[in-house]
């Protein structure tokens, strides 16, 4: 996903109505944890923030899962100075779509990510070295175990609900097919059960980008070092895919940086849309880690339910969850088509299953969009059933 | 428009009187769920809905409903044959495109399918036409032509004929006088207010 944003309205983020200041958290699991690859480390580290308590009857947690280059980070700030609040903070707060006040609201960075997680940045005790790509490989399977673990280190019974987008959908889906009895309602948007060609296609070329870059080095690079330049371009390119002609053309359409320069026969920056893409690269090589970002695509690529349980229908036979799928319109990367196919072997499996789509122009992105109408259905869905009343107006 | 919420009702009362508890149940054209909330209250019935709009689906979601944002015959083809329990067309046969492809459609993903709509050849809407020269206008017709999308006002005699002509069977009918409440006793396609009809393949 794209950084949250720009172009958000200034915002007092200590006011009330905010999650205000946060402090992130470790979670260390001693236990050995072994990969679906079947490699195996001795124990694992999450990173982890939470907003809100956790009720007497443990069951109002709500697990928040993060996007290929997000993070634990959701919501609230680190310091009152801070320049942009957690990357869903539109979302999440005391009286938002996902309330605090009524949610203990969970997320954690990641197994494989790099913002404070056990990854291949993380320091292999045995060689005292990064694990660079001796880290095992990672699946969205073991991103969810993981987050199980996490879960019931804090004590909770049961989640209320698992929300993500992208890669956050699809965690958000295997969860109530691993941990059903544990799920109770999921909500996935802007996902996908599979990934298209297109989609796998687009992670390959990021990750050509890193691997073609001298300074990756196989993977063994010091922390700091790296495929500065690779990483860069993966991510100009793979931002492309999150927003949409429309939205581009909107922001930048075919505005110059220097219009006084007149025509320039260079290869110097010259329209603004190739300043704002070398800055978006500019500013991920300096949070991101480009190994990991070989994992977690690659873990990307790998998730298919059909293909691992032998059909849809039969992955989610063990669903208990009530499940809401949302798509947007101008999503060209997981399209609707294909959000809507999970809700569809849902209802064919006999669950619980609501699909809803927005139109946006804004892309694979929308999922992050300020907007009421996302909100009023977010909040119908986690707050259901406490409408006591029957109401049978039109 | 009080009185056309009662009428709502009185039309959920006799479609839950036909549904067996428990069955599956799916509604084309769900709006913003009443009567899906209605069979799942009463019924413990199990329910989806279809419906165009992203509000009717989030009030779907708030009542706890199964609700699918799309096209509704687009969503059928989605399902295997005899799927469902009970497909319920309730007052959107009017709206739709394709009639007699949801109609067939309906047919084959459920083993039984409710249609319900407006008698437009209720004697008030004869006089009305005939007396005005106009388009219908009542609590029921609410907009003016220039108001509303396409609309395809049917009668009890056209939905008989087109029941006959396709070869679908009628297991149960369901004619109610201008008040939907009081069963019509002769003369249905000019004096009965509200027509529903079961059918079978």
């Amino acid at each position: 996903m794209t950084d949250p944003d720009e172009n958000e309205s200034p915002h007092s983020s200590l006011a009330a109505g905010e999650v205000g200041l946060v402090v992130p958290r470790d979670f260390v699991s001693a236990q050995p944890f072994t990969f679906k690859s079947g490699q195996t480390l001795p124990g694992f580290t999450l990173r982890y923030e939470t907003y809100g308590s956790l009720n007497a009857t443990r069951d109002n947690a709500v697990l928040i899962c993060h996007a290929l280059s997000g993070d634990h980070h959701c919501a609230g700030v680190h310091a009152a100075d801070d320049r942009k609040p957690g990357w869903w903070n539109n979302l999440i707060g005391p009286g938002k779509a996902v309330d605090t006040n009524r949610f203990f609201v969970v997320c954690a960075n990641v197994l494989g990510g790099c913002v404070g997680s056990s990854g291949p940045s993380s320091v292999n005790p045995a060689t005292g070295q990064p694990y660079g790509i001796s880290f095992p490989f990672v699946t969205i399977l073991d991103m969810v175990r993981s987050q199980k673990l996490l879960l019931d280190h804090l004590g909770v019974a049961s989640v209320h609900s698992v929300i993500g987008g992208s890669m956050g959908g699809m965690t958000a889906l295997l969860f109530a097919i691993e941990f059903p009895a544990f799920t109770r309602r999921v909500l996935a948007m802007a996902t996908t059960s599979r990934e298209s060609a297109q989609a796998i296609a687009f992670n390959e070329v990021g990750r050509q980008a890193i691997m073609q870059d001298p300074d990756w080095n196989h993977g063994d690079y010091p922390k700091g070092g790296g495929p500065r330049v690779g990483l860069a371009i993966a991510r100009m390119m793979a931002h492309i895919t999150y927003v949409s002609d429309a939205s581009m053309d909107r922001k930048f359409g075919r505005r110059k940086k220097n219009p006084a320069n007149g025509e320039a026969y260079n290869f110097d920056v010259q329209f603004e849309v190739e300043s704002y893409l070398r800055h978006q690269g500019q500013a991920f090589i300096n949070r991101f880690d480009a190994n990991s970002y070989l994992y977690i695509t690659r873990a990307l690529d790998q998730f298919d339910l059909a293909h691992a349980y032998g059909s849809l229908e039969v992955a989610f036979a063990p669903v208990q969850a009530e499940c809401l799928v949302v798509g947007f319109t101008s999503d060209w990367l997981f399209p609707p088509e294909q959000n809507r196919q999970i809700a569809l072997a849902l209802l064919r499996a006999g669950k619980s299953a609501s699909y809803a789509e927005l139109s946006t122009d804004l892309g694979h992105d929308s999922f992050l969009l300020e907007s009421e109408e996302l909100y009023a259905l977010v909040r119908a869905f986690l707050e259901r059933h406490e409408a006591a009343a029957v109401d049978f107006s039109i | 428009m009080t009185k056309l919420i009662e009428k709502r009702t009185v039309d959920m009362e006799v479609i839950g009187e036909w549904v067996d508890p428990a069955s599956r149940v799916l509604d084309l054209g769900c709006g913003r769920g009443a009567l899906l909330h209605y069979l799942v209250q009463t019924k413990e019935a199990a329910a989806v809905g279809v419906d165009l709009e992203f509000k009717r689906i989030t009030a779907c979601v708030g009542r706890g409903l199964s609700a699918y944002q799309g096209d509704m015959t687009g969503f059928m083809r989605q399902f295997p044959d005899r799927h469902f329990d009970r497909v319920i067309c309730s007052r959107t046969v009017q709206e739709l495109d394709d009639p007699t492809g949801v109609i067939l459609e309906a047919l084959r993903v459920g083993r039984a399918l409710t249609v319900g709509f407006v008698n437009h050849g209720f004697w008030k809407n004869r006089v009305d036409a005939l007396l005005r020269g106009r388009k219908v206008r009542n609590d029921v017709y609410t907009t003016e032509w220039f108001e509303s999308s396409p609309s395809n006002p049917v009668t009890i005699a056209d939905f008989e004929h087109f029941c006959a002509a396709k070869g679908i069977t009628i297991t149960r009918r369901a004619h109610l006088l201008g008040d939907w409440r009081t069963p019509c006793p002769a003369l249905p396609n000019l004096f009965a207010g509200y027509a529903l009809y079961d059918l079978a393949r």
